[in-house]
């Protein structure tokens, strides 16, 4: 296991910067997930640090080590692809293996390790078949079980579970943290869906057009996101911006009834961010905004309210699932001023927010 | 870095330097025996003679009719393997595609060789041992001279074409069985007849492969020799004398070595323009239909 | 559907006919082939095939079925060979894409004649006139744009990622070659051997110029059988002869005649 440190990395495909100055330091045994939009360059940093990229600029260091230049089998690491990558004329037991025997590891300990992995994965039954005999949860188990048998500096995964169904992928999901939980291992997860980043993680870093945006803990990005990109991109639903202006008396909603004190109350203030599960639906007259609502979506734990001001801005609130609204009907909403998040014009986070 | 380019260099370095022994000696060799005045004697002592040969070769009415027989042959075949193939491949489609079999019947001319094909059609159209006369005498009372210099044409086009259409034939039944069969349902559920499906649906997504086939079965045509040279050699008058025959006949016959290589030299410069050109066609054709 | 059915029965009997017409020759005795040139045979016979498998001095069909067999192998065999890794390049690397490819696709539109020539000039320099492995090296080069063309498909269908597994799994080149790339190429390999084969076999021209006794290979030995026999050609021995010459590539190709379609269809798909 090993510390993985990026120092001003870069990638350009020809005029392409799609990777950009990227520096980052995943301490050993910490579980980091890059997330962001799809094409914003998590596959590509991550097959840098495998090597499978050459860096346009700047250095990877693992475990102290530059291997900037280094091929990938010499860096120790192991991957587990989003295809999985499965040797098709392998049997899952060769395909566990191979790792093992291209070291030239003595058969008896391949034999050892594969066997301990496919107890961890619960592949025992399987060991025999083609990797076209098996389900894509199966599928997926051997993948990681080709990259844990090796024993690496560190674990990369690139989107592993966008190829299974929703059921499977929460199941897998529990099980990649138990995983880690149980081997300790430096790992770095890619993913574009926010529920895998805010689960899995003990550190997200967000990543857009290349340039890495925030970086911290799921619970610090989602209830102090540095900018409203972060802000909207993790949580769901999306947090509401609401454009609002800071008066003598304190801060007022776009068209709203009445103003809330908050110490952020200054000139720079452009809007105000609320995520919908902070928001309430309140009398007409009764919350810091008025509106009529648009739609209602029952989803059964709660009530999602699409409401829209005289503006023309649109909130979403989860409301009490027993709350019925009828569309059209004139609502207030309310949240608690601890709730709201500042940004300026150009989108960032004011201090004191 | 450097050492990719070492790697690259060596996995290239089998097929290169097997082709730089196998063709680009003998390519330089037959530049040196094009321009001189060579015999099977005078072998490693060429004379040069300049552009002596191919002037001769120029010059030769043989080669220029044997180029005419080449070029008609090949068109000729070409259009009639492809028509008859297409016909079979879409006729028989819904046979075959529950009957597999059916392909491993019709393709047996294409694993024969032409050379052996070209002697069983001296047997099949003898005029006293061969079926063919002795069925048309049973039935009709009459049979043509397969091999007179009036028919002799007509007769080598058949056995060619016979022998490759399945060449042309499993090329159509991949590309028909390739046609998305929803594209056929839409078409059918808005009332389209087979006849019109065929014209203006299946035959305008099938077109690339028609070009290629077409552009294949030339190619082939335009270099015959085997089945030709063993069913009636250069033909009576040299009727059957194709391009590939006539530089045989230059060569090992009258052992005019540098006159057939200037000959070949000239072969290979036009079909490296045929291909080119028919190349560019093709291609051509694919992206038009995108 | 009967339409059909009459229609494939009628073409595979016109396209078949000489090969069903030469079949039955050869089991009449010959006295009955200039008698009954029908294709029903009156009393059929072993005779042909027992006198054609019966070495003799004017014809030793063993001898060229032995050569035929040696110089097919050898050009079946060499294209995959040395085509493999420089499929693998060009692919991956894009080694030789822009004049290595076009000119060895060319190879496929060129007459052979005009490599023929040259060659028995080379050959007779360098003592490979009338060999085995001399007429085995021409029929490699007759295959070999097909086996470029067949790999070069066949690894490009191989995912990236696949081999980027590999290169993680700790795979150097040799390795990523031998034990990934290469068994999953096992289709297009049996698929260009099968082909190369049977056109290797039934290659003509250059054993009718590139050999005289030795190494005769089997399609121009049955010709000479046409040729020599003085006082005209003895049709059921002959019929016999090209019988058991087309057997091997026709038992190989019928067996594996989907191998065939897919050779058929790299061919042209890169035209
Ligand atoms: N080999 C390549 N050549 C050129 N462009 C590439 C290559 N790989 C990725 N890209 C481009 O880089 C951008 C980021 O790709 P990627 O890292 O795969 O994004 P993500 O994994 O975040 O979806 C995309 O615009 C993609 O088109
Ligand atoms: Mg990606």
């Amino acid at each position: 296991m090993a510390e993985i440190r990026l120092e001003g990395l870069s990638k350009a495909f020809g005029a392409h910067r799609v990777v950009r100055d990227v520096s980052l330091t995943v301490a050993d045994g910490e579980f980091c997930v890059f997330v962001g939009p799809s094409g914003c360059g998590k596959s590509t940093l991550l097959r840098l640090i495998a090597g499978l990229e050459t860096a346009s600029a700047g250095r990877i260091l693992i475990g102290g080590e530059d291997v900037t230049d280094r091929e990938p089998y010499d860096r120790h690491l192991s991957m587990v692809f989003q295809s999985y990558a499965l040797y098709p004329h392998m049997s899952v037991r060769d395909n566990i293996a191979f790792a093992l025997r291209t070291a030239r590891m003595p058969e008896r300990e391949v034999a050892r390790r594969v066997a301990e992995a496919a107890r961890i994965l619960r592949l025992e039954g399987l060991l025999e078949r083609r990797p076209a005999q098996l389900s894509g949860g199966q599928r997926q188990r051997v993948a990681i079980g080709r990259a844990i048998v090796r024993e690496p500096k560190a674990f990369l995964f690139d989107e592993p579970l966008s190829n299974l169904d929703a059921a499977l992928r929460a199941d897998t999901r529990v099980e990649i943290a138990a995983l880690h939980r149980t081997l300790g291992a430096t790992t770095i997860y890619v993913t574009h869906d926010q529920v895998e980043a805010m689960t899995l993680a003990d550190r997200i870093v967000v990543l857009r057009e290349g340039r890495m945006v925030q970086t911290g803990t799921p619970r610090d990005l989602y209830e102090r996101p540095g900018d409203v990109f972060v802000a909207q991109f993790l949580g769901s639903p999306r947090m509401n911006l609401v454009p609002a202006a800071a008066e003598a008396e304190g801060v007022r909603l776009a068209g709203g009834a009445r103003a809330f004190a908050a110490p952020w109350a200054r000139g720079p203030l452009a809007q105000v961010g609320v995520r919908p599960e902070q928001c309430r639906i309140v009398a007409p007259d009764a919350g810091l905004v008025a509106g009529l609502v648009r739609a209602s979506e029952y989803h059964g734990s709660a009530l999602h309210v699409v409401v829209e001001t005289a503006g023309g801005d649109r909130l979403s609130v989860l409301a009490p699932p027993d709350l019925s609204l009828r569309e059209g009907e004139a609502v207030g909403v309310d949240f608690a001023p601890e709730a709201a998040h500042p940004f300026a014009a150009d989108g960032t986070r004011l201090q004191g927010g | 870095m450097r050492s990719r380019a070492f790697e690259n260099a060596v996995l290239a370095s089998p097929l290169v330097l097997f082709l730089l022994a196998i063709l680009g000696f003998p390519a330089l060799l037959s530049l040196v025996y094009a321009v001189s005045e060579t015999t099977f004697r005078t072998l490693t002592a060429p004379r040069f003679v300049g552009g002596a040969n191919f002037a001769a070769v120029w010059a030769d009415g043989a080669f220029w009719r044997a180029a005419w027989f080449s070029l008609r042959f090949g068109a000729i075949t070409a259009v009639l393997q492809c028509a008859l193939g297409l016909f079979l491949a879409v006729y028989l489609y819904p046979l075959i595609r529950r009957h597999g079999w059916m392909v491993a019947v019709l393709i047996v001319p294409m694993i024969v060789a032409p050379a052996m094909m070209g002697l069983m059609y001296r047997l099949v159209l003898h005029e006293f041992v061969g079926p063919v006369p002795h069925y048309l005498y049973l039935w009709f009372g009459w049979s043509p001279a397969f091999l007179s210099p009036a028919n002799v044409f007509a007769t080598v086009v058949a056995a060619e074409t016979l022998q490759w259409t399945p060449f042309a034939f499993l090329l159509f039944l991949a590309a028909y069985g390739a046609i998305p069969q929803d594209l056929r349902e839409a078409a059918m559920v808005d009332g389209t007849r087979p006849w019109r499906l065929f014209w203006r649906i299946e035959l305008p997504l099938m077109m690339p492969t028609v070009f290629v086939a077409l552009f294949v079965r030339f190619i082939d045509g335009f270099r015959v020799f085997d089945n030709i040279y063993t069913l009636v050699g250069a033909g009576p008058g040299g009727a059957t004398t194709s391009l590939s025959i006539y530089i045989f006949e230059t060569f090992l016959r009258r052992a005019e070595i540098g006159k057939a290589m200037a000959a070949a030299v000239l072969l290979f410069l036009a079909s490296t323009l045929l291909f080119v050109a028919a190349r560019a066609l093709v291609l051509r054709g694919r992206e038009g239909r995108g | 559907m009967a339409l059909r059915w009459a229609v494939f029965g009628l073409a595979a009997l016109l396209l078949n006919f000489p090969v069903i017409a030469t079949a039955v020759t050869a089991f009449k005795a010959p006295g009955e082939v200039t008698r009954n040139p029908s294709l029903w045979i009156e009393e059929p016979t072993l005779a042909n095939f027992a006198a054609v498998l019966t070495a003799s001095d004017r014809l030793n069909i063993y001898h060229h079925l032995g050569n035929s067999l040696v110089a097919a192998l050898i050009g079946a065999v060499l294209p995959l060979v040395v085509a493999f890794p420089l499929a693998w390049a060009m692919v991956r690397r894009g080694v030789g894409r822009g004049v290595l490819f076009p000119v060895v696709v060319n190879l496929r539109a060129l007459p052979l004649i005009i490599f023929a020539i040259p060659l028995y000039m080379m050959y007779a320099a360098a003592g490979l006139l009338d060999t085995r492995l001399g007429l085995g090296l021409v029929l490699a080069v007759v295959n070999l744009p097909l086996a470029v063309l067949l790999l070069v498909n066949a690894v490009g269908d191989i995912p990236a990622e696949l081999e980027e597994a590999a290169r993680m799994d700790g795979a150097r080149l040799p390795r990523l070659l031998l034990r990934v790339v290469l068994p999953l190429c096992r289709p297009a390999f049996v698929t260009a051997f099968v082909f190369g084969f049977i056109t290797a076999w039934n290659e003509f021209l250059f054993g009718l110029i590139l050999t005289t006794r030795e190494a005769v290979p089997v399609t121009v030995g049955a010709s000479f059988f046409f040729a020599t026999a003085g006082g005209g050609v003895q049709w059921g021995m002959a019929a016999a002869v090209m019988v058991v010459a087309a057997l091997p590539p026709l038992v190989l190709g019928l067996v594996m005649y989907r191998r065939i379609t897919g050779s058929v269809m790299a061919g042209a798909v890169k035209g």
